[in-house]
């Protein structure tokens, strides 16, 4: 089996600046973790703060593209692709052609780097 | 930079004139709108020092005054550059060269490069907070300072301020790119381009005396939707857009009367209109009319066109055209605002029973909040002397705190119910 494990937390606590002592802090414990579990890791990577997502959404068969996270209680988190794009706009015709049964919403977040 | 229209010395003008130009060239160059914004600022400063602010006229003003801004913030925004790569401890670039007397001599005309329509689709960029777009696009292509914008959206200039910085991060950090869309996505994004200006309008037009600040700011719009107009000959919607502003500024001088009251379309007197900025609508409306296409923009157009075609008051007033437009527009736009308006059409053709049936046919609770459903639905009321149901509706519209010459006009209405 393969999990996905699914990182929540107040991204507040890390600040507005990337380059701070609790980015650094965590970053640290992020790499020991990853020594720690070893081959058990298959990928994984930090995102960018909810202020840079942008949302697809599906309703009724018409698309929209929004500023800001996914913000709806109905829908679940069902699965993630993680993409190389030249920018949002390319970012964002891909997520548009994600495969989705009826309504749903495809948030894209910059992966950070 | 001073927002007075009097006190031009020659950088306040050429910064008004050409700022716009000139920051979306750095933006697009650098694909930074801080360091476009950061850069022009320094290159103003560097002119205010270096330019006299007064005395004999061009003395010591460079002979190409936008070049010579664009030129200083190029390389105050290279200089901006390698101290953010230094501090990120990357190897520097060299220091750019100063100019050469070959440059200072070049011929300026091309030299900035007209990035204005690039810079629009990103500031309107549907992955921007839509409340941020308007304000955004004002600031960056218009030049307007923060204070005017927050004057014009009745915000804060502290909450407007906020609301610019998060739009300019979430398009550094999400990767917006500094391009003109493609094919693909060419409609959508085209439309949401007019959809901020129709509601940076919307703002400027809110405020039927234009006496404020909403004067200057209304001035912006005609300069923005002519300069989209021209950088997009091709779009029927664009140049409806540009002819829509023109018909509804062309109205401003008749939209109070003497008491200070608002003056509804069909009594404005038509002699009050500006003729020329009719004239330039109709020329962008004819140009529109070239693409066969009726948009919702060309339709409200033609709407304006319509009763900018009254000569006087002796004219007819033309409601049986206005509500075949009207018509046309709900089948694209069925909203309750083109509903609303098609009622008021519709009351004058057919009377304002078949009008009021269906004004109750909206969501009433949905619009409880929205002034126009109620005024609208107040007048109906007024007509049918259904008094006690007219005046609940025009105390609903009051106390939704209507302008001062809204107000004015729906006291005197309500006042009016008795006689």
């Amino acid at each position: 089996m393969q999990y996905a494990l699914l990182i929540y937390e107040d991204e507040q606590v890390y600040g507005d600046e990337r380059d701070n002592p609790a980015m650094t802090e965590i970053f640290a414990q992020h790499m020991a973790f990853i020594d720690e579990i070893g081959a058990a890791r298959i990928s994984g990577s930090g995102l960018a703060v909810t202020s840079s997502a942008t949302t697809v959404r599906t309703r009724g068969g018409a698309q929209s593209v929004h500023d800001g996270p996914f913000g709806e209680t109905k829908e679940q988190l069902g699965g993630f692709y993680v993409i190389e794009a030249s920018d949002l706009d390319a970012a964002i015709a891909i997520a548009r052609r994600v495969p989705l049964l009826k309504d749903g919403s495809i948030e894209i977040r910059p992966v950070l780097g | 930079m001073s927002p007075g229209p009097l006190d031009q010395g020659p950088l306040e003008r050429v910064a008004r004139q050409d700022g716009g130009r000139i920051i979306a060239a750095l933006a697009a160059r650098y694909r930074d709108l801080d360091i476009a914004e950061e850069s022009f600022a320094e290159a103003c400063a560097k002119a205010a020092a270096a330019w006299p602010t007064d005395g004999a006229p061009d003395q010591g003003v460079p002979r190409d005054p936008a070049a010579w801004l664009y030129r200083a913030a190029d390389r105050a925004a290279l200089d901006m550059l390698r101290r953010r790569r230094t501090r990120q401890r990357l190897a520097p670039d060299p220091p750019s060269p100063e100019p050469t007397i070959e440059d200072a001599m070049a011929d300026n005309a091309n030299l900035i490069p007209d990035e204005r329509l690039r810079l629009i689709f990103v500031c309107c960029h549907p992955a921007v907070a839509a409340e941020a777009r308007a304000a955004l696009t004002l600031r960056m292509i218009c030049g307007l300072s923060t204070a005017e914008i927050a004057r014009a959206f009745l915000v804060s200039e502290t909450t407007l301020a906020q609301r610019l910085v998060r739009a300019k991060r979430k398009i550094a950090e999400a990767g917006v790119p500094f391009e003109i869309p493609g094919p693909d996505a060419w409609a959508e994004r085209l439309d949401a381009v007019l959809s901020t200006l129709e509601i940076a309008y919307a703002k400027a037009h809110e405020d039927a005396a234009g006496a404020g600040p909403h004067a200057g700011y209304a001035a912006e719009m005609l300069k923005l939707t002519e300069v989209l107009a021209r950088l997009l000959p091709n779009e029927p919607e664009a140049l409806a857009l540009a002819a829509l502003v023109r018909y509804a500024e062309a109205r401003r001088p008749a939209r109070l009367d003497e008491q200070g009251a608002m003056a509804p379309l069909s009594e404005q007197d038509p002699t009050a209109w500006n003729p020329a900025l009719i004239a330039a609508g109709e020329a962008y409306l004819r140009q529109a009319a070239r693409f066969r296409v009726a948009g919702p923009r060309a339709l409200q157009a033609a709407i304006h066109s319509a009763w900018c075609a009254r000569r006087s008051l002796a004219d007819p007033a033309p409601w049986p055209i206005v509500l075949r437009l009207y018509d046309a527009l709900l089948t694209l736009r069925n909203d309750p605002v083109v509903r609303l308006n098609r009622a008021v059409a519709l009351a004058e053709v057919a009377g304002a029973a078949a009008a009021l049936a269906e004004v109750e046919a909206l969501d009433g609770q949905a619009l409880n909040s929205f002034a126009p459903y109620h005024a609208v639905r107040a007048d109906l009321l007024r007509r049918l002397r259904r008094i006690d149901e007219a005046r609940a509706a025009y105390a609903a519209v009051l106390a939704l705190g209507p302008p001062p010459a809204e107000r004015l006009w729906l006291e005197r209405r309500m006042a009016g119910l008795n006689a």
